[in-house]
């Protein structure tokens, strides 16, 4: 059994890996809900693979009109991107996104849990 | 499925959010109530692990992508449904707020599909599982995939209610593609809880019917 130092560590090693591997693994196609959406908008076939990109910006255009949601939000790294760096800005933006993540965890963590 | 802003009207996206502060406030509750001290770093290493993994799309048939969610793995692990809307509100805020990846106003509906109903699916069909199979892994699997194709569905049906999909293709575009991608999460959920098991057979919640 892993003491409970080597356990943490090797756990948030395991993470940052995972992220510092993530941009260069990572598949750019559209996820689950995208594909949905481009297919419904007309822009894919359901189970083809062509993404007709005119056809794709018409679809974002259009479901702003049909719902009215026009709030945008400028992201300091908008899709996981560092302006100027290329992938490793990408691996750079997870890694940071992660520890950034187990920060929030731990201080939330230790705010509201229970003294043991 | 992260819902960008302009999918939702901003009034539905309300209702969304008011439901998901109930869970989040839920949450929280048993956060103090039972996360000792001794179970924070594995919540941090579920935050950090479960965060990273969403970076990952794997792609699937019909140039599409997905990644795992998560919620059913933080929920088994930690032994609640609340600690997978704990940890994945906090891994939604950030990819929201920092990269853009899903909408402020829709973060209500995102938390639902992916922390609760994701964390309830996958918490509760591991439970229902684990007597029949008698060991944990094959239950993981099930529980992973199911949770996410359960909130995949949750996610068209949010969509017709909002304009977006016509319900019956939303549904159907949404589960094929979801029914692929939920062996990743299933996959992922039983390899992770072979891991933890595996380094820290104390820690795991419900040791006694998760055999190490």
């Amino acid at each position: 059994m892993m003491d409970k130092k080597n356990f943490l560590f090797a756990g948030i090693a395991i993470a940052l890996i995972i992220a510092a591997m993530a941009p260069f693994i990572a598949s750019s196609n559209p996820d689950g809900l995208e594909s949905a959406f481009f297919g419904i908008f007309g822009a894919k076939d359901l189970r083809g693979s062509n993404l007709d990109e005119e056809m794709a910006s018409t679809a974002e255009e259009e479901v702003t009109a049909i719902t009215g949601n026009e709030y945008s939000f400028a992201s300091p790294f908008p899709d996981y991107s560092i302006e100027g760096l290329a992938k490793f800005g990408e691996a750079a933006a997870v890694i940071i996104g992660t520890l950034v993540v187990v920060g929030i965890a731990f201080g939330l963590s230790r705010v509201v849990a229970r003294k043991s | 499925m992260h819902i960008p802003d302009a999918f939702i009207p901003l009034p539905q996206a309300a209702v969304y959010w008011i439901i998901a502060l109930v869970f989040i406030a839920l949450a929280l509750r048993w956060a103090r109530r039972e996360l000792s001290e001794e179970k924070i770093p594995l919540v941090a290493i579920l935050a950090a692990g479960i965060f990273a993994i969403q970076a990952v799309n794997v792609p699937i048939p019909w140039g599409t992508s997905g990644h795992m969610m998560g919620a059913a793995l933080a929920a088994i692990v930690l032994g609640s449904p609340f600690a997978a809307v704990f940890i994945l509100t906090l891994v939604l805020i950030v990819q929201g707020v920092l990269f853009g990846d899903g909408g402020l106003t829709v973060m209500g509906a995102n938390i639902i599909n992916m922390g609760v109903i994701g964390g309830f699916v996958g918490y509760y069909s591991y439970r229902g599982l684990l007597p029949v199979f008698k060991s944990p892994y094959a239950p993981a699997f099930i529980a992973g995939w199911l949770s996410l194709f359960v909130a995949s569905l949750a996610c068209a049906v949010e969509m017709a209610l909002a304009g977006t999909f016509p319900l019956e293709l939303g549904l159907l575009s949404m589960g094929l593609y979801h029914a692929i991608i939920g062996i990743i999460e299933g996959g992922i959920t039983a390899i992770a809880i072979y891991l933890i098991t595996t380094a820290r057979p104390d820690i795991m919640a419900e040791r006694e019917v998760v055999p190490a």
